[in-house]
């Protein structure tokens, strides 16, 4: 394997390869890759937060001040389709392409032309999402779950996010089998399933769920687009279709995908709270059945989602009970992190600070989430703000703080310089207090009975609503210290030595110089 | 070689059982772990799985008709 992707890439690559915006245009390495996929989901992470800023503008205060509700239902679906397609998803691909064939001793992606064009896609599908805006009838507007019968009633805006949407998931799809094929194939010598790093079994088991998911969404949308113009009835009740036949289809996919953006954050977690607890993971292989677990079963629990749109008691409860059970696995996860950080010779640099914030946090989202899936209380809450402060605890102090943990983890690999680790922890305590001021307060305006997806609210909502709109901003603003400190990481850094993280074990560490050259791996490593 | 293959071939239905019934759970020893890598093929696995799947949803089904009969 080695010496054919020697003989492929190794003479003319080094040599000739384009420079300036063609190389990044034609480029099949996976670092470029990478690094494409993770400038692109900040790009899209600020985008996403800047219609936040505008969702949490016009809730500062009761009445509308700021965006018309056509407008601001607008930026309610573009931020949750941007955060969860543009932002989350590309850079958890965006960190599998850099670490995964450096931590299995792979020379590179196993299709690394396909892989150029999985990136690629993907500034296309974001800029019909963008420019939907500036169409006759604006953006879709009917959240970012896109249920009939608004998904068939609104305008061009909703033809654009379809075709996006499909487009992305194609380029997922692409994505998911070259990560497949990679780890099931160019593994170095020596290193068995059993021995590869947490963060690559994380992520094969996360392709196969988005292989499985990703085709039911093209299904899905393909249907609404025929239902739109076509003269098809799937979800039209005037033709005989069925509305509710679209949340079904919907969460079919819509709950694996909620797994698809934690697992490598799981991932990432359990790479980085043994290197900094100066132990091994405790309990590797329970961590690799619990994921296995986990996806398992995601793909029984979809209904939940659906408990109010009418269903026989027989199927709330099962969607209850298959949904609570899932707290099992993830509690062995939890105790597992725990077990690692028990007695280990603990040190609390930035990623750390963002791992260990990780759990707490993330603990906070998973056992709301175990109150969201008892249907009484779920009948209670469902489309209020409780449901928002839950799922914002789980992916964004779940997915984005472990998205942060790896970056500030690998960044000193990546560029061969480090990050300043002092702005590293004001941007942890910073992104720490904001965070919680944005969304603990959701939890109470959602008990009180405040809905979702509205821009004006009744008056007794307004003290939190307010506490909630300065920690959004804050909590935005924070994030703009992430990119200074990235830039100048890469700019003016101090050069890092191979071995930044003294606990560290995996192969970019131990085999690889810092900063990792453009070529790793073209002879496999030596494995004990 | 003979015993030791032998032996595989008797435990293999109930180490597939037990394998999958320990990835329902998510736990799972590391010498087990590495008994199942070595042992069991991937198709073992996944039509394990995949039954395994069945008999989770008809055994959270029952649990469901019992509580609202």
């Amino acid at each position: 394997m080695a010496a054919v992707h020697g003989d492929a890439h190794g003479h003319g690559h080094d040599d000739h390869h384009p420079s300036g915006i063609m190389r990044w245009i034609t480029t099949t390495n996976h670092k470029d890759i990478g690094t494409m996929y993770l400038w692109f989901s900040l790009a899209m992470f600020f985008v996403g937060g800047t219609l936040a800023m505008g969702i949490r503008a016009e809730l500062y205060q009761p009445g509308i001040q700021i965006l018309e509700p056509e407008l601001f239902n607008q930026f309610t679906t573009l931020h949750g389709l941007i955060m969860v397609f543009g932002a989350i998803m590309p850079a958890f691909v965006g960190f599998a392409n850099w670490q995964i064939p450096m931590m299995i001793g792979a020379p590179d992606m196993a299709f690394a032309r396909m892989n150029n064009w999985s990136f690629w896609l993907l500034p296309v599908a974001a800029s019909l999402l963008v420019v939907s805006f500036f169409v006759p009838g604006g953006a879709a507007a009917g959240g970012w779950t896109f249920y009939p019968p608004l998904s068939t009633q609104g305008g061009l805006g909703v033809d654009l996010m379809i075709f996006a949407v499909h487009i992305l998931g194609a380029s997922s799809i692409m994505g998911s089998i070259n990560i497949i094929t990679t780890i099931l194939n160019m593994r170095a010598p020596g290193m068995t399933l059993m021995k590869m790093p947490m963060f690559v079994w994380t992520w094969l088991i996360t392709a196969y769920l988005l292989v499985l998911v990703m085709p039911v969404l093209a299904g899905t949308v393909t249907m609404l687009l025929t239902d739109r113009h076509f003269g098809t009835s799937f979800f039209n009740a005037a033709g005989g279709g069925d509305p509710v036949l679209f949340q079904h289809i919907f969460w079919f996919f819509g709950h694996p995908e909620v797994y698809i953006m934690i697992l490598p954050s799981f991932g990432i977690v359990s790479e980085v709270i043994p290197t900094f607890s100066r132990k091994p993971l405790f309990g590797y292989s329970s961590m690799v059945y619990a994921t296995a677990s986990i996806a398992i079963l995601s793909c029984f629990v979809w209904a939940h989602h659906m408990f109010t749109s009418g269903m026989p008691v027989v199927g709330q409860l099962f969607f209850m009970y298959a949904t609570m059970l899932i707290a099992v696995p993830t509690g062995v996860k939890v105790f597992n992190w725990t077990a690692t950080m028990w007695r280990g010779s603990m040190s609390f640099e930035t990623p750390m600070l963002f791992s260990v914030g990780f759990i707490f946090l993330f603990v906070i989202g998973g056992f709301s989430g175990v109150i969201c899936a008892i249907v009484p209380i779920d009948i209670q809450v469902q489309d209020t703000y409780y449901v928002i402060a839950h799922f914002h605890y789980v992916l964004v102090s779940g997915s984005l703080f472990a998205l942060f943990a790896g970056a500030y983890y690998w960044l000193p690999k990546w560029t061969g310089r480090m990050y300043n680790e002092t702005l590293g922890k004001w941007h942890f305590w910073l992104s720490m207090f904001f965070f919680n001021l944005t969304f603990f307060v959701q939890h109470f305006l959602g008990l009180a009975g405040m809905p979702r997806r509205i821009p004006d609210y009744a008056l007794q909502f307004a003290d939190f609503n307010m506490v909630s709109s300065l920690g959004a901003f804050g909590f935005g603003m924070t994030q703009v210290l992430f990119v200074y400190i990235v830039i100048n990481c890469i700019r003016s850094g101090e050069k890092a030595p191979q071995k930044v993280w003294d606990g560290a074990t995996t192969l970019e560490w131990t085999h690889l110089p810092t900063p990792a050259p453009y070529h790793s791996f073209e002879k496999p490593p030596v494995l004990k | 070689m003979n015993k030791i293959d032998t032996q595989q071939k008797k435990a293999t239905v109930l180490q597939i059982a037990r394998a999958v019934l320990s990835a329902f759970m998510g736990i799972r020893k590391k010498s087990d772990h590495e008994f199942d890598a070595e042992t069991l093929k991937p198709m073992q696995v996944i039509i394990g799985g995949l039954i395994g799947g069945v008999l989770f949803v008809i055994s959270v089904l029952l649990l469901v008709n019992f509580v609202v009969r």
